[in-house]
């Protein structure tokens, strides 16, 4: 590894300190760029929350004019766009950066600075999508940017280019943060962890990280194909020049529907942990929930065309779609009868994150059940772009997904910080949010069944829409009154800190095995793993022949499994970390990789290159040097510095 | 360890939950409600409510049992001392896995059956068993409807017209972005999509006028893009098919209907066809709705003409801009001073040249507002007989008065452009256009077929004017040789 390597001039020197803006800038600790990741995407959800409640404040009653309907269409276009792209997407890498490595007993991610990059790329990416607002001119042709209405001709303004860059800036950052979970879990676990010990979170990961890998890409295409409609005059789905706007829905959804399980596999996984942590019993069926989860994200392929049921595919499409939409059910199913099955004949403690974990059964159940819905295309007919599908993907994706990261967020912030968020206002929290959500989107159901078409900036009089529409503005209120309890907790518990111990819970995986918070390597040593929940079964020995009883071949598999033994089989026994070269910080000798603000700058370079699409060449020209100083600068850069 | 604030099961939130229930099964007693999915009007809307109300139950089943199961494990084991008491660490249970996943299959396959079979009665053609098919074409545009029907030569905007108890094959498209026709109480949704043509069947079994609305986002005024089907018996169905090819009676000289029809023919015509019944008249209006459409396509910034709804038979139709406000005279007022207050961002405000004002209203006076809504609303099946063209009386027509009304809203008499090129000097230009015709000849055939000689830089948008006599053309003729 004592490769000599051409150094590149550096403009600045390389970043050391662990204090200040540079030690954020140049961070390649998974854990802070964890937190960059989710401060931010919390913001976005505080600014895309908003949006939402603008919009409810527009619909409270008919004929408001609370709202110009630019102004409307505006709105939940970012709405969409901002929840999908900006806050649940980047909340859930938030946990896998700060929980992959902790789980599997790794130091770090595979390429930590690659990590770095696809958050600064995520920050810059959504910035440039919300400088439109400045501009006066935020894309308006809905998250979908259904052709043509997206086109140049129907929509003049420059919001749907903007819409169109961000997107496309935003997957680089989600594409390299995909791969390099899955090299991370793949070759970074400890020596014993198989596959099938992984922590389930880890697995979810690993399922989504690939789903991203593949379905950005698709978006990507389209992406640029929209760009090049917008900006060059092409015709790929301007129907004007002759271009085909049911391509774009084809190629949109066959992004969009995996980008749905993106979004919920985390969650699912957040809950398959909590779950079993405060029942005090492991995972029910553990095997079935990762094949219903692997099964989910394989099938999710094959379902995008039911976002199309109404567009006249005909009936034999309609008919496949239909089929596999329902078949995608049998394996969420199983998913909810296991946890069930883990809570059944538990010693169950409904604290915070308990109870958002338990809500998010109740309330997904709710969305799966609309969903299966609207998989039957006669019913779809009616409820296809009504607010009944509002309603259905709130269910999933609030219901599910938020409630999921919530509960997430009160189970690991011990973790995470060494402090507990306090528990009374986190009920609170959790009592407002989940009072809120179904008095928000539950008369949406109702809504839609009575004909209430989406994205409809106001109704007539006489529709008999407004007394649901006004309970829904109160539940959303009521919701987003939960949000700030949590804010509230967050600042109220920092300053009245009860302290957390490194296991609070009575934990299972690893990072509970470290210290809260954990200390900049992570591990003293890498753990030896032997069992599935290796950590709980270490402190609850007596309770191994309970859960191995009948899985005899899962005996004796502590084989290693990991890349940082860099090919050597024999290594079953921990290497002996300490003998390498101190790095200078101060780790305990533990190599961990020196901080870098290239990943920073290519950042910069590409956001700028995006920008030239949205102004001029010469634009696209300035960004050239950032690029290039970031790129050579980050291929030269040796890991460590030479002392 | 860290302590768990004591807490018997929220009971209280768990109820408040049952509220938005509460609610929907109190909105559930309002099929009555304009645009309700269950208060269904034809066989459509029915089998595909039925089937909804079907899986509806069986969600409402699993529904149950799922969040029974949750709220019953979550009481019954949950944790009632700081007892840390190890439950028996069970791994799983195979048997149980078949079962949950066996059963729901079984569940989906009985959801599946009705739902392919809905597919195939619903999507695979129009029943030929259900008495004579009326062939009906709908165009979606921003932001209105257009009705067409081939067989009977007739086209109509924003309120479709069925007989009842007759199935009603629709073919579904648009001139510019997807929209999508949604008929609630009739059928689920389909959508207009541009270059791909969707097709549909409604039947209406129930006399009555039903509400629709556009479902797919489609632009700033998507809100407002409305419409009404009108189930008639077959009786009155016919009677308006055959209004449809009746003139209306020409307006008495010097009556307000008559200085609105001057107005209107000066201010509107050129996109706004209110003559579709005579033999032919069908054909001329598709082509000019194609026509108008090329206009705003190659200008869309500053063109003078855009598709608009036809308005023949005007003062028939119940509602005003694609279902919005009930048709009158101050409704209709209200709507030619300042469209946007009624439907935003409509074409023709921002390019019809009378709202080229200040505020963007119409530049003319409130009496003469008054008059061209009065000329519209009057517009009704004349007394003559259905599908003869009505002549101008002839003789005492002067020829600008005949450029005044067919004219002048695309020409101007000087040099000015509006649509088409300024009238000035035509008499000394025309007779050296086209080798072989002189002036004469040259003019009245690019009024009876315009599409002939375009002059360069123009749209090809001019209608054919051989409605008018041989004497009108004449007249017509003789009066733009003397435009200097």
């Amino acid at each position: 590894m004592t490769t000599k390597s051409l150094t590149f001039p550096r403009l600045f020197p390389r970043p050391k300190a662990d204090t200040g803006i540079w030690s954020w800038i140049g961070t390649v600790d998974h854990k802070r760029i964890g937190t960059l990741y989710g401060i931010t995407a919390f913001i976005w959800f505080i600014v895309g929350g908003i949006e939402a409640l603008l919009l409810r404040v527009q619909l409270a009653r008919p004929e408001n004019d609370f709202l110009d309907p630019e102004a409307f269409n505006q709105l939940f276009t970012m709405h969409g766009t901002t929840m999908v792209f900006l806050v649940v997407m980047p909340l859930s890498a938030a946990f896998f950066n700060w929980l992959i490595p902790l789980q599997i007993g790794a130091r770090d991610v595979a390429f930590p600075r690659l990590n770095a990059f696809s958050f600064w790329v995520f920050l810059l990416g959504s910035l440039l999508l919300n400088v439109s607002w400045i501009t006066g001119d935020a894309p308006n042709g809905g998250w979908f940017g259904y052709a043509p209405n997206s086109s140049t001709t129907f929509n003049p303004g420059i919001g749907m280019t903007y819409w169109v860059v961000g997107l496309n800036i935003l997957g680089v950052a989600s594409i390299a943060a995909g791969l390099n979970f899955i090299v991370t879990i793949l070759n970074m676990r400890a020596p014993g962890m198989t596959m099938f010990k992984l922590p389930i979170f880890t697995w979810m990961t690993l399922i989504t990280s690939v789903l991203i890998v593949l379905a950005m890409p698709v978006l990507a295409v389209a992406g640029i194909q929209l760009l090049s409609d917008r900006v060059y005059g092409t015709y790929f789905f301007d129907s004007l020049g002759g271009g085909d706007p049911v391509l774009w829905q084809n190629i949109f959804w066959l992004f969009g529907h995996p980008e749905v399980y993106i979004l919920i596999l985390p969650a699912m996984g957040i809950v398959s942990e909590v779950l079993p942590t405060f029942a005090r019993k492991p995972l029910f069926g553990y095997p079935f929930v990762v094949f219903a989860g692997a099964a989910i994200a394989f099938m999710g392929w094959f379902v995008w065309a039911h976002h199309m049921f109404t567009v006249g595919l005909g009936p034999a499409a309609n008919s496949a779609f239909a089929i596999s939409t329902m078949l995608i059910a049998v394996p969420t199913g199983v998913k909810i009868f296991n946890w069930l099955g883990t809570l059944w004949r538990g010693n169950i403690r409904l604290n915070t994150p308990m109870l958002f974990s338990i809500s998010f059964i109740a309330m997904f159940t709710i969305g799966g059940l609309s969903g299966v819905m609207h998989a039957s295309p006669p019913t779809d007919a009616q409820q296809q772009d009504t607010y009944f599908v509002v309603a259905h993907f709130h269910y999933v994706l609030v219901g599910g997904a938020l409630l999921g990261i919530f509960s997430g967020i009160y189970f690991w912030w011990p973790k995470f910080t060494g402090w507990f968020l306090n528990e009374k206002l986190g009920l609170t929290n959790w009592a407002l949010m989940l009072i809120g959500f179904n008095f928000t989107f539950g008369p949406m159901h109702w809504l839609g069944m009575d004909g209430m078409p989406r994205r409809i900036y106001t109704y007539a009089e006489d529709m008999g829409w407004e007394t649901s529409n006004l309970f829904s503005t109160i539940g959303s209120m009521l919701l987003g009154l939960g949000i700030l309890v949590f804010i509230i907790n967050v600042f109220y518990s920092k300053m009245n800190k009860k302290m957390a111990s490194a296991d609070p819970w009575d934990g299972r995986t690893l990072e509970w095995s470290v210290p809260s918070p954990p200390p900049p390597h992570d591990f003293d040593e890498i753990p030896q793993v032997k069992y599935r929940d290796d950590f709980w079964f270490k402190k609850h020995p007596e309770t191994i022949a309970q859960y191995y009883h009948d899985e005899h071949d899962d005996q004796d598999q502590a084989v290693p499994s990991g890349a940082q033994f860099d090919g050597d089989d024999e290594a079953v026994a921990v290497p002996a970390v300490a003998e390498n070269k101190s790095n200078g910080h101060g780790h305990g000798g533990i190599h961990l990789p020196d901080m870098s603000y290239y990943p920073f700058v290519l950042s910069v370079g590409i956001t700028i290159f995006g920008a030239g699409f949205l102004t001029n060449t010469y634009v696209i020209a300035a960004g050239v040097p950032f690029f290039l100083w970031g790129l050579l600068g980050w291929s030269m850069e040796p890991v460590n510095d030479p002392e | 360890m860290h302590r768990v604030s004591k807490l018997s099961f929220p009971s209280r939130p768990a109820l408040l939950l049952l509220a938005p229930l509460a609610i929907a099964l109190l909105a559930a007693c309002t099929p009555d409600n304009n645009q309700s999915t269950f208060g269904t009007a034809g066989p459509i809307a029915r089998d595909q409510a039925d089937l909804f109300i079907f899986i509806f139950w069986i969600a409402a089943v699993v529904f149950v049992l799922v969040e029974g199961a949750v709220i019953y494990i979550a009481i019954r084991y949950r944790r009632r001392s700081d007892s840390d008491k190890l439950p028996y660490q069970t791994h799983g249970n195979n048997k149980l896995e078949i079962t949950w996943t066996i059963i729901p299959i079984l569940i989906l396959a009985a959801v599946a059956v009705p739902t392919l079979t809905g597919i195939w009665e619903q999507q695979n053609g129009v029943p030929q068993d259900q008495g004579e098919v009326l062939n009906v074409e709908a165009i979606g545009h921003q932001w209105w409807f257009e009705f067409r029907y081939p067989g009977q030569e007739v086209v109509t905007a924003n309120e479709l017209r069925i007989p009842v108890g007759r199935p009603v094959a629709l073919k579904l498209t648009s001139q510019d972005v997807i929209h999508s026709f949604w008929v609630p109480k009739i059928a689920g949704k389909v959508d207009m999509v541009p270059l791909n043509d969707n097709f549909m069947w409604i039947l209406g079994d129930e006399v009555g006028t039903f509400y629709g609305q556009c479902a797919e986002f489609c632009g700033l005024a998507h809100a407002m893009m409305r419409f009404r089907v009108v189930v008639q018996s077959e009786e009155d169905f016919q009677a308006w098919i055959d209004g449809m090819h009746t003139a209306a009676d020409p307006p008495v000289a010097g009556s307000r209907e008559a200085a609105g029809q001057t107005l209107f023919a000066q201010n509107c015509a050129s996109c706004h066809t209110v003559d579709s019944t005579a033999p032919g008249s069908y054909a001329r209006e598709i082509n000019s709705q194609e026509a108008r459409w090329n206009g705003w396509i190659s200008d869309i910034e500053n063109a003078a003409i855009v598709s608009a709804p036809n308005l023949t038979n005007f003062g028939t139709r119940s509602t005003l801009g694609a279902g919005l406000r009930d048709l009158n005279q101050q409704s209709l007022e209200e709507w030619i001073i300042d469209p946007s207050s009624i439907k935003i961002g409509t074409r023709m405000q921002k390019h019809a040249a009378m709202y080229n004002t200040p505020d963007g209203t119409a530049n003319l006076s409130s009496s003469e507002i008054s008059d061209i809504a009065t000329y519209l609303l009057s517009l009704k099946p004349g007394s003559g007989a259905a599908g003869v063209v009505i002549e101008q009386s002839e003789g005492d027509v002067d020829g600008a008065a005949l450029f005044a009304t067919n004219c002048s809203a695309c020409h101007s008499t000087g040099a000015d452009k509006i649509v088409g090129p300024g009238m000035a000097g035509i008499g000394d230009i025309a007779g050296s256009r086209v080798a072989g015709l002189d002036a004469d000849q040259y003019l009245e055939q690019s009024l009876r077929d315009p599409g002939a000689f375009i002059v360069d830089g123009y749209p090809p948008v001019m209608p054919g004017w051989s409605q008018l006599s041989d004497e009108s053309i004449d007249t017509l003729v003789t009066y733009l040789k003397t435009l200097k």
